[in-house]
């Protein structure tokens, strides 16, 4: 027993002192932290160096459209140069590699003029012939390396090389939101060459050739990539605030998978960027002098959970709006989140252009949605949990576990709904329900967040919809009629028609907090981020170089 | 001995066929084929690009053929495609299996090197109170969670002395601190047996003759005990392979390093099936071959297992 107990001593003691260490990393260092929105803006920028970002998880396929993960698009971004760049700013597209662009007023044909002088890294030229054998791989896929075409060029038809500065591409139906889609990451530009490999080619960074302002150097599989800026790179986008090479000599990209290191990480100046910070390690963070960057997900819907009707048990919009109402968003922030997050005041975020704030609408009311429940016939069981036709008001959610909050913030609701007499059964952050539930619609919600260039069409249309399976007549008329728009005005009034009719009229997506990807940067770093949350590592710097 | 060594390589063969038919199997049970599974996760999956990466990776066709194939892979190591990078599986995991080999290989090492020094320090001690301090760190150290161990001494050695990197950057400390995380906790369970099976040899009649003959303690210790002690240890250390490869997991992600155990997580996270099928063969594989090793060595230990037939009075109980 004595020997027991003395084991038991040390491992208490052990445990002790390992978490007296840990705590004083809080606390030792200078406490200096800066405005995330200037951090490339404050000071001269200085030339040179090696820039050290950590992602959370090893990259294995650099193929374009895998840019829809975060992981991929925060590195491609230096890599691979667009057409058209999003500037959030303005809320306007803008020239990168295409100087000029212009539409036919059906929104049919879009005609791009290449910039002069843009090369490939194999010193190949980027002109119109290049564009337009890259914008057939996105519109129309590559068979022979199974790579399939774009989801958000799905109106693709043709496209042909005007001269060598002009390409025209013909679209099978009017798209209001193709120009926009030419601005993402996963429409990166590579070089004719690139597009001929197979599968494997075309995924390995090592093969890959674009114009971007960092080049391939070395790599070290599931441990770092090293880029070397392009010193003859000079086409950055037409809003960029460098319109040289990159202040930086090299970037190298490593991986941190271990949530617990990544504020010790940039504190330290191991890195000087990391992404997935913990609301927690927030304050931890710039306590110890380093800065906490929230990059805002303009190009992203917000992180909602998407409702399906298909168990029946909400149906009924009155049901759905009882439970948007049932949130009480502000407790989310307080307790879940942090000062890095907005909540969210639609589906859209309030950067992204057409946004309509609906927040009024999405105060918590419990006894409204008490009252809305009871209108719609679920009674009060005797365990708290309503009833209607002996079913319960127990309903599911899933998600991915790709954002480090979206568990403990679907705990928080479920507690939440209690009050009202529902029950959340949280699957959320379990990737392998997922896989199922994402395309099964007696899943009640999937919590999600998802790239949304322009308007909510290419997200809810019936064609791409796997937000609520739902083929509701009214709303994929209105999804066409946005995305046939012709004049920007007309768009951006159907963009606000959607989002109402989603988040209020028929409350088929339940809106938590604007997308945003918080990162830890080294008090020394200078960087800032597109409107996808992807750092400009062409604009970065360091003080210390 | 020759029948022995042909006896135990055939059934080492057997288990990693069945093991790669459970394998198979499991993997049919799926709801859906790979392809499906991995293209779940992206929203633009379309009926035409499945049906056709189906094709291409041979999942259309009937089950048997798929099985024959698969296993007429192996035998040349094509392990098929996987599905996340477009690259061989084989290749996948030739990137990454050195590293894995070189933290696991020490680390074991390592721990058997720990459990000896161990029970050699707790069997000759003469004091009282540090025998029994260290007859009571093996619970201790088995208790003591990798990813726990691991993540306190980074933030002591990296973030706040700042003496070793993060990463692995090729230093030295890099590379023995996870070695020594994962020995710490490997050697628990060795020592253990050891030191049991230690104070059972010494129990016996002819240590009490070897005492009586004059032998010094550690004479008989490292003469005698040890190499009687030995075969119950080797066991278990052939079935901490296990341990080794769930610990490499829990190590590489903490120190952020490449290898097999990274590649797993990886492969279950983005739900690349052919990718975990190679890599749960390969772990299946490691487990075989090495429990085979130790079982072509024990009768270099004790040459009774195979000289004493069973039954016989000789016949080792075990």
């Amino acid at each position: 027993m004595r020997n027991k107990n003395l084991g038991l001593k040390t491992v208490a003691l052990l445990a002790a002192v390992g978490l007296t260490l840990t705590a004083c990393g809080g606390s030792n260092a200078t406490g200096q932290s800066s405005d995330p929105t200037t951090a490339a803006g404050s000071g001269t920028p200085v030339e040179g160096g090696t820039f050290t970002f950590a992602e959370v998880t090893p990259i294995n396929n650099w193929q374009t459209q895998a840019a829809r993960f975060y992981e991929k698009a925060n590195v491609l971004n230096s890599v691979l140069d667009r057409l058209t760049y999003f500037d959030v700013e303005s809320g306007k597209v803008v020239g990168w590699i295409a100087s000029d662009f212009t539409a036919n007023k059906t929104q049919t044909e879009f005609t791009f003029t290449i910039r002069d002088g843009v090369t490939f890294s194999d010193g190949t030229d980027l002109d119109a012939k290049a564009v337009q054998k890259n914008l057939d791989a996105l519109g129309l896929g590559i068979k022979s390396a199974q790579i399939q075409p774009n989801v958000d060029f799905a109106a693709y038809k043709s496209s042909e090389v005007v001269d060598k500065n002009k390409v025209k591409v013909t679209l099978k139906r009017p798209d209001a939101n193709f120009l926009r889609a030419t601005s993402s990451v996963t429409a990166g530009l590579v070089s004719p060459e690139t597009l001929k490999l197979d599968n494997a080619g075309q995924t390995a960074i090592a093969k890959i050739v674009g114009s971007g302002p960092f080049v391939f150097e070395s790599e070290k599989a599931d441990e770092e990539v090293v880029f070397t800026s392009r010193d003859d790179y000079a086409w950055a986008p037409e809003t960029a605030a460098n319109q040289a090479d990159a202040y930086l000599e090299k970037l190298v990209i490593k991986y941190l998978p271990e949530v617990a290191h990544r504020a010790g990480a940039a504190q330290s100046g191991q890195v000087d960027l990391v992404r997935g910070l913990q609301p927690v390690d927030e304050d931890v963070l710039s306590a110890g002098g380093g800065q906490v960057l929230a990059a805002q997900g303009v190009d992203l819907t917000t992180n909602h959970a998407a409702i399906r009707i298909g168990s029946g048990k909400l149906n009924d919009p009155k049901v759905r709006q009882a439970l948007q109402v049932g949130i009480d968003r502000q407790a989310l922030k307080d307790t879940v989140l942090s000062d890095s997050y907005v909540l969210a005041g639609s589906i859209l975020n309030h950067q992204a252009p057409g946004f309509v704030d609906l927040s009024a609408e999405l105060g918590y009311d419990p006894e409204k949605s008490k009252l809305l429940l009871e209108e719609a016939g679920w009674k009060v069981g005797t365990d708290g949990i309503r009833e209607k036709d002996g079913k319960k008001l127990e309903i599911t959610v899933a998600s991915s576990n790709n954002s480090v909050v979206i568990k403990p913030a679907f705990e928080l609701i479920e507690q939440q709904w209690r009050q009202i007499g529902v029950q959340l059964v949280n699957r959320a952050a379990d990737n392998s329900f997922l896989t199922n539930a994402m395309v099964d619609d007696q899943i009640e919600f999937f919590g999600t967040r998802q790239f949304a260039y322009g308007g909510l069409g290419p997200v809810y249309a019936p064609a791409t919809n796997n937000q609520t399976l739902n083929a509701d007549k009214e709303l994929n008329d209105l999804f066409t009629r946005e995305q046939a728009a012709t004049t920007e005005e007309e768009h951006l009034k159907l963009v606000e028609e959607e989002q109402r009719e989603l988040v209020l009229d028929k409350a088929l997506t339940l809106v938590l907090w604007d997308e945003v990807q918080v990162y830890g940067a080294n008090k020394d770093a200078h960087i800032d981020f597109t409107s996808g949350t992807a750092p400009i590592f062409q604009g970065a710097w360091k003080s210390n170089g | 001995m020759g029948g022995y060594i042909a006896k135990r390589i055939g059934q080492a063969l057997l288990v990693i066929l069945l093991a790669y038919t459970a394998v198979f199997l499991a993997v049919q049970a799926l709801p859906n084929d790979p392809v499906t599974i991995f293209l779940s996760a992206d929203s633009s999956a379309d009926p035409a690009t499945i049906a056709q990466m189906k094709a291409y990776y041979g999942y259309d066709q009937p089950l048997i053929v798929q099985y024959l194939n698969q296993l007429g892979g192996l035998f040349t190591g094509d392990l098929g495609y996987s599905l996340s990078s477009g690259s061989a599986v084989s290749t996948r995991i030739g990137e990454v299996i050195g590293s894995t080999l070189i933290l696991a290989g020490s680390a074991f090492a390592l721990a058997i090197v720990l459990a000896v020094l161990l029970t050699a320090a707790a069997s000759l001690s003469r004091n009282n109170t540090v025998r029994k301090a260290l007859l009571n760190l093996p619970p201790l150290m088995i208790s003591i969670p990798v990813f726990w161990l691991g993540l306190v001494l980074l933030q002591i050695l990296a973030v706040q002395l700042g003496v070793m990197s993060l990463f692995p950057d090729g230093s030295l400390l890099a590379l023995a601190v996870p070695i020594i995380v994962l020995a710490i906790h490997l050697s628990a369970p060795i020592a253990q047996v050891l030191i049991k099976s230690v104070q059972e040899v010494n129990r016996q009649p002819f240590v009490d003759v070897l005492r009586a003959k004059g032998a010094s303690e550690s004479w008989i210790f490292y003469r005698h005990t040890l190499k009687n002690a030995a075969p119950s240890a080797l066991s278990i250390a052939g079935i901490t392979v296990g341990t080794l490869l769930a610990g490499s997991v829990i190590t590489e992600t903490v120190f952020a390093r490449a290898g097999l155990g990274q590649l797993v997580l990886q492969a279950v996270t983005v739900q690349d099936i052919p990718l975990v099928q190679g890599l749960v063969l390969l772990t299946a594989a490691a487990f075989t071959v090495v429990n085979l090793l130790v079982d072509l060595i024990h009768p270099k230990l004790d040459p009774r297992i195979i000289t004493a037939h069973a039954g016989s009075p000789r016949a080792l109980v075990v």
